[in-house]
């Protein structure tokens, strides 16, 4: 049988604990054979060592709630349990949707960002930071589109909402495109580190592609004077002209390939550069408009985010 | 070494919006959203840690006020994060009963009882709710960390353990009793978040012995109750603090009475003192409009303006020490770099705007280094905005400071009553000051006087002593915190002590007719530079004897309880015999910023020693002469 403690007087007076404060209370616990839970501490995580300075009443709550379940086993509530209103369910699955969405994303960029980092000339995955510029180009879109769907909602629902469901709701679409606006960022300077290193490659090949000439001249020039014989000297330079002129042909061919298809990538990150300029651009527009919704204000103030942004937008599309 | 108490608390409120799990650094993880619901206490342990940015980086896009109408948001998790009062109980309950939120996970500042438990558990069980209810916690964090090294004990109803409740006359056992309950409570909660058992110092016959008796059974019964202590030593080995246990010295505010009075000339000590500084923010008047009021107009608008003094504020960290003149020109200094800087931007932004129409231009210089100068410009747009708003709120901050002490006088105050702390000559007549009609507000003036009569070796004369208070009277001062000053003196037995206040004083660096060029905003036309010496006010000459041991009337007889022992022993031999590398010192009664701040020099003079300030609650000279004077009306 559990018994009640009484803890001195009972303080009145508003919002003072100056009750003795109760530290622990196993004790009670343990007369009842039933309800053998031990107060397990919650396991200390290997990082966090300050982890025992809390105590979890958890289990001590729960059982104390089986106990008087016990006892009052004849009155139940006729309470329903919580039902979740169905309405406010769908913008909830679209928020969580595209949580998850944005963490996948976040991912396929961390990687990005390592593939782009390679500045080795012969290990370049050139194909594969294409599709993956891509793949994120297209998922970021896809986010602007599905949070500005998000908004819609939330503003749809303006009239019928509480003020801090609104507020609630708001938030989530403000902390959501603001991870948006931070991960374009992030997006948009792996795509500069990547042209950085294109061009730095671009620098390093090019001596090259002047070079052969010079050194199949060299080659000619001391294979002349070499034992071979003068007579064929003539003959043999034609065939090396020749064959000089058809490896230089042959090279230069290819660099122009090579050329090319950086130049196409060089113009793919720009015109990537400028639609996320036009993202930013929208982004401003949307947190523009969250302000003017947003009625709530609330103690500490903070929106130098959405100044920031703003700048920036700015700045990228003058 | 060892995270900070401002680091730790801070950490522990990270952890306890985690839903109590340790947070993750990963940036990639879904976000979860919750809300938050604190009360007033809880609040007041918030604001100087988290800002609202970092509650919503935290996945929380709603704090409420637990007593307030709150709408349901039904998909949501909630924490609470309260003290364990009957009135939040109740409101929890019906929380609860009414289906606010889909779960429910309580916090309490402090141990919640055994019976307010059962009070939520029946009524979990009659709203159905019970799985809902998915943790409760104590958190042991009830105290409020002001600065990485300085806490206070709460904000909310402070007036219940102020220097006045403890120190009235009529004052019955059974309030003393919960004083010193509420005072031990937020003390342990303290020293749980440190993760260290002290080893505990105070002295003889006061309101500090008490505490420290309590404080050590707590900590002791904690430590023998195996299953459930809260310091198990293990743990706290890796690197908490160093291998020495700290010193906890408790003082009492009635050991030194002259230093919550003083004048004084540091930057934040001058806020506190001159200006409405409290938790963190100060909020200052603001005149809007024109400085020439036209002849019969109506009193300007004042809008009153709040800026928050935080640890992520650079030149508040670095100067909030330093003399107010050393203030002023660093903020000139900062303006100046700040002008700069702007400039370079501006000049940028137009080069990027040139080029925009000169195709010529283009072709010239290459994408990417238009892309690295854009991005550059761009990425020190924030540091730039937020550099420019700090400079602002110094600048105004700075100027209303010294507007205070331009018409008060105060430099001529604080150059006074140094000289009498510290026993030199004193170069003008107490007399002149106090009938000097330009010199500060009555309160100013009642302040000098009372540190002359605390530092007066031997009491005035009686003809003298009416000559003052005539004087006093006439500029309007209210004498009954003389009345209590006077009780005081005499039962104190310090007070005969004349060296209390150390022996070096001020120096004056003399007029300075003006302290930077032209342009400047801080003219400190006929406002001395004062320069301050390190001088140890009594508690930090109490905390250096203790610390290192040295051996001096006044600390001799301090009493010594070290919770760890296994039985507590009476006598006031310490055991160990090595200076202590970490002390927390905390004032029973009352602390100041003085006070702090001279903690805070001492330490700096130290290296590898740490000094933590505490008190029971913060007040400055205009609050606590207003208890001096409530007592005294006794």
């Amino acid at each position: 049988m559990n018994t009640r403690r009484c803890h001195g007087p009972r303080n009145s007076q508003e919002g003072v604990n100056l009750g003795p404060a109760q530290t622990q209370s196993p004790l009670i616990q343990l007369q009842d054979p039933q309800l053998t839970v031990p107060s397990l501490r919650p396991p200390a995580p290997l990082v966090d060592i300050s982890n025992m300075s809390v105590k979890d009443r958890t289990n001590e709550f729960q059982s104390v709630c089986r106990s008087l379940q016990g006892r009052q086993n004849g009155v139940q509530s006729s309470k329903p349990a919580l039902s979740a209103i169905r309405q406010h369910s769908d913008f909830n699955l679209l928020a969580k949707s595209i949580g998850k969405d944005l963490s996948n994303t976040f991912a396929k960029l961390e990687k990005l960002t390592i593939l782009a980092k390679r500045k080795s000339l012969f290990d370049d995955n050139a194909v594969e930071i294409e599709e993956l510029t891509y793949i994120v180009k297209q998922d970021i879109n896809c986010l602007n589109k599905q949070i500005a769907q998000l908004q819609g909602l939330v503003r749809a629902r303006q009239s019928q909402n509480g003020i801090h469901l609104q507020t609630h709701s708001s938030t989530i679409v403000v902390s959501l495109q603001s991870k948006l606006a931070s991960m374009s960022n992030d997006f948009k300077s792996v795509l500069e580190v990547r042209s950085a290193n294109l061009k730095e490659q671009k620098s390093r090949i090019d001596p090259f592609s002047q070079a052969p000439a010079s050194s199949f001249h060299i080659h000619t020039s001391n294979f002349s004077n070499s034992l071979l014989m003068q007579d064929d000297s003539k003959k043999t330079a034609e065939v090396s002209i020749d064959f000089r002129a058809s490896q230089q042909l042959q090279l230069i061919n290819k660099q122009d390939s090579y050329i090319q298809s950086r130049a196409d990538t060089m113009q793919n990150i720009e015109t990537t550069i400028v639609e996320l300029g036009s993202i930013f651009q929208q982004l401003a527009h949307m947190v523009k408009e969250q302000e003017e919704t947003a009625e709530v204000r609330e103690k500490w103030e903070d929106d130098r985010e959405t100044e920031i942004i703003k700048l920036l937008v700015e700045m990228l599309c003058p | 070494m060892a995270a900070s108490v401002r680091e730790k608390q801070a950490a522990a409120l990270k952890r306890m919006l985690n839903f109590n799990a340790p947070p993750l650094k990963n940036t990639a993880a879904e976000p979860v959203w919750k809300v938050l619901i604190y009360d007033r206490f809880g609040q007041d342990i918030i604001s100087p840690l988290l800002a609202v940015k970092e509650l919503r980086d935290m996945g929380i896009t709603l704090h409420l006020l637990l007593h307030s109408d709150r709408d349901p948001i039904p998909d949501v998790p909630a924490i609470y994060f309260v003290m364990p009062t009957e009135e939040n109980i109740d409101r929890i309950c019906q929380d609860l009963r009414n289906q606010l939120y889909e779960s429910y996970y309580l916090n309490f500042i402090s141990a919640i009882s055994r019976s307010k438990l059962e009070d939520i558990a029946s009524a979990a069980l009659s709203a159905n709710a019970v799985t809902q209810v998915t943790k409760v916690f104590d958190q042991y964090l009830n105290f409020i960390t002001l600065e990485d090294d300085m806490f206070i004990l709460c904000n909310q109803n402070k007036e219940l353990i102020s220097y006045h409740a403890i120190n009235k006359p009529d004052i019955m056992d059974t309030e003393m009793e919960a004083i010193m309950d509420t005072i031990v409570d937020s003390l342990f909660c303290f020293f749980v978040t440190l993760g260290a058992v002290p080893i505990i110092r105070c002295p003889r016959g006061n309101a500090a012995e008490m505490v420290a008796v309590k404080l050590d059974k707590k900590l002791r019964e904690n430590l023998r109750d195996a299953r459930n202590s809260l310091f198990t030593g293990d743990n706290m080995g890796a690197g908490q603090f160093s291998f020495q246990r700290p010193l906890f010295v408790l003082a009492d505010r009635n050991l030194d009475l002259a230093t919550p009075l003083h004048h004084t000339w540091t930057y934040q000590a001058l806020i506190h003192d001159v200006l409405d500084f409290h938790l963190n923010r100060v909020s200052m008047d603001e005149s809007v409009g024109s400085e020439a009021s036209p002849s019969g107009a109506r009193p300007k608008k004042k809008n009153k303006k709040s800026y928050d003094l935080t640890a992520a504020d650079k030149f508040w960290q670095k100067h909030k020490g330093s003399p107010f003149p050393e203030v002023a020109e660093s903020v000139q200094e900062e303006l100046d770099t700040y002008r700069a800087q702007e400039d370079e931007v501006k000049r940028l932004k137009s080069i990027m705007g040139l080029e925009g129409e000169d195709e010529g231009a283009i072709s010239s210089i290459s994408m990417s280094d238009n892309t690295a100068k854009l991005t550059s410009a761009v990425s020190s747009l924030p540091e730039l905005l937020e550099k420019k708003r700090l400079i602002d709120l110094h600048t105004n901050v700075a100027t209303a400071v010294l507007d205070h002490i331009k018409s008060r006088k105060l430099d001529v105050y604080f150059e006074y009553e140094e000289k009498l702390m510290s026993k030199s000559t004193l170069d003008k007549s107490l007399l002149d000051i106090i009938s000097d009609p330009d010199a500060g507000t009555p309160e100013d003036k009642m302040r000098l006087f009372l540190i002359f009569y605390i530092t007066a070796l031997q009491a005035p004369s009686e003809t003298d002593l009416d000559q003052y208070k005539k004087a006093l009277l006439e500029t309007g001062c209210d004498l009954s915190s003389l009345n209590y000053i006077k009780q005081w003196k005499a039962f104190t037995k310090i007070a005969a002590t004349p060296s209390n206040y150390g022996n070096s004083g001020v120096k004056p660096m003399g007029l300075f007719s003006r302290v930077m060029n032209s342009g400047s905003q801080f003219v400190m036309e006929g406002v001395k530079h004062l320069v301050l010496k390190q001088h140890n006010l009594p508690v930090t000459r109490i905390l250096d004897n203790l610390m290192e041991m040295k051996s001096n009337p006044e600390t001799d007889d301090y009493r010594y309880f070290d919770p760890k022992m296994l039985r507590g022993s009476e006598s006031s031999t310490p055991r160990n015999k090595n200076p202590f590398q970490e002390a927390i010192v905390f004032v029973v009664g009352g602390g100041n910023y003085i006070e702090y701040q001279n903690l805070v020099d001492y330490t700096k003079a130290k290296p590898g020693k740490r000094v933590l300030y505490g008190c029971s609650e913060l007040f400055n000279a205009g609050q606590f002469i207003k208890q001096l004077s409530s007592l005294g009306q006794k």
